[in-house]
């Protein structure tokens, strides 16, 4: 027994080696949130909100500089085209072209977000601690992105879920149904994620490894039964298009917008489609691309799913957030059509979508959060009847916001739904493209909708006012609104980069 | 995280036949059976608590039935950690929030238990009968040629986590950290904590007041004792301060007869009390 354990003692672990250049991104936003930790604990209450702010945005300020740097490096080190990347942390991460891009996306987005969050001056007003949370989540989302094998891929799944649920339930002001759309995420969020863990299982029982890389050569020419691997996929995939609020799984997605303050939802649904349908395209990419012709045809049936239940019941909601919640919906369907696409327009296309999309929607969200009655916000529908004529400006830009989310041209939504639809038709994928400009139409018309209401209509005497909005909110909105103008007009810088290379396992 | 140490148990696992003996065949059809009961048990029982224990019954069977699986830390793991620990925490929270507390057995969807009922027999007989075939082409790898190496199943388990998992292990900080995080947000939800006045600032504020001295108590006469009845002034008027608020504040309708009659300006016997008046008023 002892000489067993001397024996043990002299065996040397080689620990893995970490490019610390290249995940630093990743570990100063989470290093920053236990930063954020510590301040929570001991700093005096009333100099935390200011403080935390000051944390949480030089954490995404100095990930987005050393984002630069490696990006800069990396295109350096490998010749014209630049390297593809590195996996590092044996295999467990890997930071290639697309991963970069979606963390240059999503830290971009993270500063939109957190401006809402920051802002007190219309109502926020949310516990200090909701700061570590933002960034535990943005780092857990940073981490999906990059995940290189289904476990770490499952952690960072909870890492960005768990602040999340928390985040949706930290309202004061209409605590209950916040807290409601708390529970009731988290529940459902549970569920999902043993879906996810399910799958895990059963592809490991396929493959003999978690590794996304094992698994597409396990996938290729092997006379093992297919059954576990299929089984496995249709479980993980479950819990990915969850995460992204797509089709038949997305019950939990309008409740949830409508409860969670609305600063957190606009930061939820930008940031979590980026990283879920990030997590998305690396797994079919990486992983299944050998199997595609067996399971693409669910996958044509769920995008058709989600456009439809997006579209339609879209139409019948009276809520203006419920109504952004159902049109996350119809995108989701949108972009899961790039994401089978299974090429690098595809890819390319899908993640200028989502870049799209993300600017759009918290540039929105941010007006929501503007108009406001006595009780709160205003976001019943028939409250906003005759805005324009009470506040012209906002009026304006969130008319010219609805217009990017209905894909109208001059906007970024119409340049993200051409080159999506022009990777699908590329691939072969014609019918597929007509179903979804069928429902892109019928989208369009609850947007306008709203448009109409707001100009043609007379106000409502009791009708809400237009809040004053705080610097941090003006920013965001005006950055928000500016993106989608400029991806509207001039998206060839970030399409190139967008289509810089392709994933590296 | 059972599914997670399990992978991480089972990581290196190399593939060499090995046969499944006897005592292990026997050891499993006792053990599978009690598992599943424990699951239904936990599924069908009404009482909260003895969910719990049947969840307790199923944990334990898992538990040794990795440790026959030559997953030995595996099993004590799951009984220490999951049976241990993590279920009597559960017991714990289900006897605060009082053990009486059962499930509703109304069902807020029309013909949701049936749908969800028949759709969850579905599953899982597709899910058994699509495994058992894909189970029975896969040949047994056993974990003692694995065991056997490297110092065994311990240091094998601390070897994956501290190199190929060794960023899911050190991530998963982030996780506890949101916990504790997240039931510090949830259980404090900002209270104003005052400081509380001296006995001094007490008694400047009341002489500041209007009233410097105690509310009169109410009033006990012949006829009544109640704390409801008020007290009356030296003129023979109502003091309606005598009354605390919570009872002036709850059914003030309630009591308005009583101070009436105290007062003296209730009603006398009345002549015409069996008419019908009384009612009509």
């Amino acid at each position: 027994m002892q000489e067993q354990f001397l024996a043990q003692a002299q065996q040397q672990v080689n620990a893995p080696d970490i490019a610390y250049g290249a995940i630093a991104p990743v570990l100063i936003v989470l290093g920053f949130a236990c930063l954020s930790v510590l301040v929570e604990a001991f700093v005096a209450k009333e100099r935390r909100w200011g403080l935390q702010i000051g944390v949480a945005a030089a954490a995404i300020v100095l990930a987005g500089a050393s984002l630069a740097a490696f990006i800069s490096s990396n295109d350096a080190a490998g010749g014209p085209t630049g390297k593809t990347g590195v996996t590092t942390l044996a295999g467990a991460v890997s930071v290639d072209k697309p991963a970069l891009f979606l963390w240059g996306t999503l830290l971009a987005l993270g500063v939109l977000a957190l401006l809402l969050i920051a802002d007190r001056t219309v109502g926020g007003d949310m516990q200090t601690e909701v700061f570590p949370l933002f960034l535990f989540a943005l780092g857990g989302m940073m981490v999906f992105c990059a995940a290189n094998n289904l476990l770490t891929m499952f952690i960072a799944l909870e890492v960005l879920s768990l602040p999340l649920y928390l985040m949706c339930g930290l309202a004061r002001k209409r605590r209950l149904i916040s807290q409601e759309a708390a529970v009731k995420y988290f529940l459902l969020g549970a569920f999902a994620s043993a879906f996810f863990l399910y799958g895990l299982a059963l592809l490991y029982g396929y493959a003999g490894s978690v590794k996304l890389a094992d698994i597409a050569t396990a996938a290729v020419g092997t006379d093992r039964s297919d059954t576990l691997l299929f089984g496995g996929l249709g479980l993980l995939v479950v819990g990915l298009l969850f995460k992204g609020s797509v089709g038949p799984f997305h019950t939990w997605t309008p409740d949830v917008y409508q409860g969670a303050p609305t600063s957190v939802t606009a930061f939820m649904a930008a940031c979590t489609k980026v990283a879920a349908f990030g997590g998305i395209l690396r797994v079919l990419t990486v992983a299944f691309q050998s199997t595609q012709w067996e399971w693409r045809g669910v996958l044509w049936g769920v995008a058709i799913a989600s456009m439809a239940i997006g579209a339609i019941f879209g139409l019948t909601q009276t809520d203006v957030k419920r109504m952004i919640a159902y049109s996350s919906v119809a995108h989701a369907g949108f972009l899961l059509v790039g994401a089978i696409a299974m090429n690098t327009d595809g890819l390319s296309s899908t993640l200028f979508y989502l870049l799209a999309y993300g600017f759009t929607t918290i540039a929105s969200f941010g007006v929501i959060s503007l108009v406001r009655s006595g009780s709160g916000e205003a976001t019943d529908l028939s409250q906003w009847a005759g805005l324009a004529k009470r506040s012209p400006l906002l009026a304006g830009v969130f008319t010219f916001l609805l217009l990017a989310l209905a894909g109208i041209p001059l906007t970024s939504g119409f340049i993200g739904k051409f080159v999506v639809f022009s990777a699908a038709l590329r691939d072969g994928m014609a019918p597929l493209v007509v179903i979804a400009l069928v429902f892109s139409a019928v989208a369009a018309f609850f947007y306008l909708r709203v448009v109409v209401l707001m100009y043609f209509s007379e106000p409502a005497e009791d009708g809400p006012t237009v809040s004053v909005p705080g610097a941090f909110t003006t920013v965001a909105i005006t950055l928000g609104t500016f993106v989608t103008l400029l991806l509207g007009v001039l998206p060839g810088f970030v399409l190139n980069w967008a289509s810089s290379g392709g994933f590296l396992s | 995280m059972s599914a997670l140490m399990s992978l991480l148990a089972q990581a290196p696992a190399a593939p060499a036949a090995d046969p499944v003996t006897t005592g292990e065949a026997v050891a499993f059809w006792i053990l599978g059976p009690l598992a599943l009961a424990g699951g239904l048990g936990m599924l069908f029982a009404r009482n909260a608590v003895h969910s719990a224990l049947w969840l307790v019954l199923s944990m334990l069977s898992l538990g040794i039935l990795y440790m026959i699986q030559q997953a030995p830390f595996l099993g004590f793991v799951q009984i220490i950690v999951y049976t241990g620990a993590i279920m009597m925490l559960f017991l714990f929270v289900l006897m605060l929030v009082g053990r009486d507390s059962s499930d509703s057995v109304v069902e807020v969807l029309r013909g949701q238990r049936l749908t969800a009922a028949v759709f969850g027999l579905g599953f899982a007989g597709i899910a058994v009968a699509a495994l058992v075939r894909a189970l029975n082409q896969v040949p047994s790898a056993g974990l003692a040629s694995v065991n056997a190496q490297n110092g065994g199943n311990v240091a094998n388990i601390g070897r994956a986590l501290f190199t190929d998992y060794l960023f899911p292990f050190e991530l998963t900080s982030a996780l506890l950290i949101t916990a504790a995080v997240g039931a510090m947000v949830l259980a404090f939800a900002g209270k104003e904590r005052q400081a509380r006045k001296t006995q001094r600032e007490l008694v400047i504020e009341r002489f500041q007041g209007d009233r410097p001295s105690p509310l009169p108590g109410p009033g006990v006469f012949a006829t009544a004792n109640s704390v409801a009845t008020p007290a009356l002034l030296p003129d023979g008027s109502v003091a309606p301060e005598s009354l605390s608020e919570l009872i002036e504040g709850t059914s003030a309708e309630l009591f308005g007869e009583e101070r009436a009659s105290v007062a003296g300006t209730g009603h006398a016997a009345d002549a015409h009390a069996l008419t019908g008046e009384e009612a009509a008023r």
